[in-house]
């Protein structure tokens, strides 16, 4: 299935993946650990470890220090 | 996927522990193992009383980590009358950046009703970061200059306001990548300083007569789950990366970390809990009056504690007048 994820203030990416595949997957493929962001679907926040279920996500990287 | 403990849509997946929470569990859980590392560094003193109260000076920069100690320890201790606490702010000269993170802080203290000090590297030290970048007459990263002159001023200042304890927001993420780059670096009178100044419990700890001592009470919380918890309770963090930030090393250590914990969940809890322990031996062996802190006097120009004739600080400061 074709994914939209639109990175938050950068870049959006279009990724295959495949069926049955996770959010942790999605970001594998933008190259992303799932430690340095949070998934939101409809601007919520979801577990990486479950199947992708929407086919826009929006991924907000996570800022360092203060 | 639901949350273990409810029928509600969990918001997130702690793969170190194998559990799913949604928001209103997970908020909770946070600020339950807050308390407990609280309750297991004996962070308040067992003879503080109403009539003789401990001061906490809490470092609160703005972002999205002392913003969420802030917010918890006031949700803990705001009403205990036997502590005092007062936020502290530093603003570097950071234009822009830091000018909307003091926005925060001081939208945070007014929401709180706690005493808030704001206190400038320019004011202090007639220099700002973003003119030190520019000019670097030391050739280095924007951040060894300053994480000196932050350091100097929250001690000075939370010496000042009269604190018994310095709180800082680190989390499990900087605490486990600053352990791993001890080690890496083969620093064990540093770990032994790391367990006496900021990590070890209160009741285990060396004297420190020179330094205000620290605490961490963030440090087993995730960064993720940090951000993620300042996101759903909705507290005014402001969320922008310093446009000077450049420390390289700790940058690939964190990816190191990043990759472990993907492969191995769980790697920088244990990374803490080994070094905890390492670290209480090390303070054993170095710790307390060893022959290097006896070694310490006052800074020629300023009067703070130091192991040469002028600090540290004193010494960038000459080399950015010298410019």
């Amino acid at each position: 299935m074709d994914v939209t994820v639109d990175v938050v203030s950068e870049t959006t990416h279009e990724v295959s993946i495949d069926d049955g595949a996770t959010y942790a997957d999605l970001l594998s493929a933008i190259d992303y650990s799932p430690q340095e962001v949070s998934v939101l679907v409809d601007g919520s926040p979801v577990p990486e470890d479950q199947p992708v279920a929407a086919d826009t996500v929006q991924v907000v990287r996570l800022i360092k220090g203060g | 996927m639901e949350c273990d403990k409810c029928d509600r849509d969990a918001v997130m997946q702690a793969a170190y522990s194998g559990g799913h929470l949604c928001e209103t569990h997970f908020c909770r859980s946070v600020e339950k193992r807050v308390r407990r590392r609280i309750r297991s560094d004996t962070l308040l003193d067992p003879e503080a009383t109403p009539d003789d109260p401990e001061t906490w000076v809490i470092g609160l920069s703005g972002g999205k980590d002392s913003v969420v100690l802030t917010h918890i320890l006031d949700e803990t201790f705001g009403e205990d009358p036997r502590i005092e606490m007062l936020a502290l702010t530093i603003h570097e000269g950071i234009e822009g950046y830091r000018d909307e993170s003091v926005d925060a802080c001081v939208e945070l203290a007014d929401d709180l009703e706690m005493r808030h000090e704001l206190v400038s590297y320019e004011e202090e030290f007639g220099i700002r970061m973003d003119d030190v970048v520019e000019d670097d007459p030391e050739n280095m990263a924007p951040c060894a200059y300053c994480g000196v002159f932050r350091r100097d001023l929250l001690e000075e200042y939370a010496d000042e306001y009269g604190a018994d304890k310095l709180l800082t927001g680190h989390n499990l993420d900087d605490e486990a990548q600053t352990a791993l780059m001890n080690i890496l670096e083969g620093d064990v009178k540093q770990i032994a300083k790391h367990f006496d100044a900021s990590i070890g419990d209160f009741e285990e700890r060396a004297e420190q007569d020179d330094f205000i001592p620290r605490a961490k009470p963030l440090r087993d919380i995730p960064e993720k789950e940090v951000a993620l918890y300042a996101q759903l309770m909705e507290l005014p963090a402001h969320i922008t990366e310093c446009p000077h930030a450049s420390e390289a090393y700790r940058g690939e250590i964190q990816e190191l970390l990043w990759n472990l914990e993907e492969n191995h969940p769980g790697t920088r809890h244990s990374i803490m809990s080994g070094y905890e322990e390492l670290a209480e031996l090390a303070a054993d062996r170095y710790g307390g009056d060893d022959e290097e802190n006896k070694d310490l006097s006052e800074c020629e120009q300023c009067g703070s504690m130091t192991g040469s004739r002028i600090c540290r600080k004193c010494r960038l400061l000459e080399s950015i007048a010298a410019v």
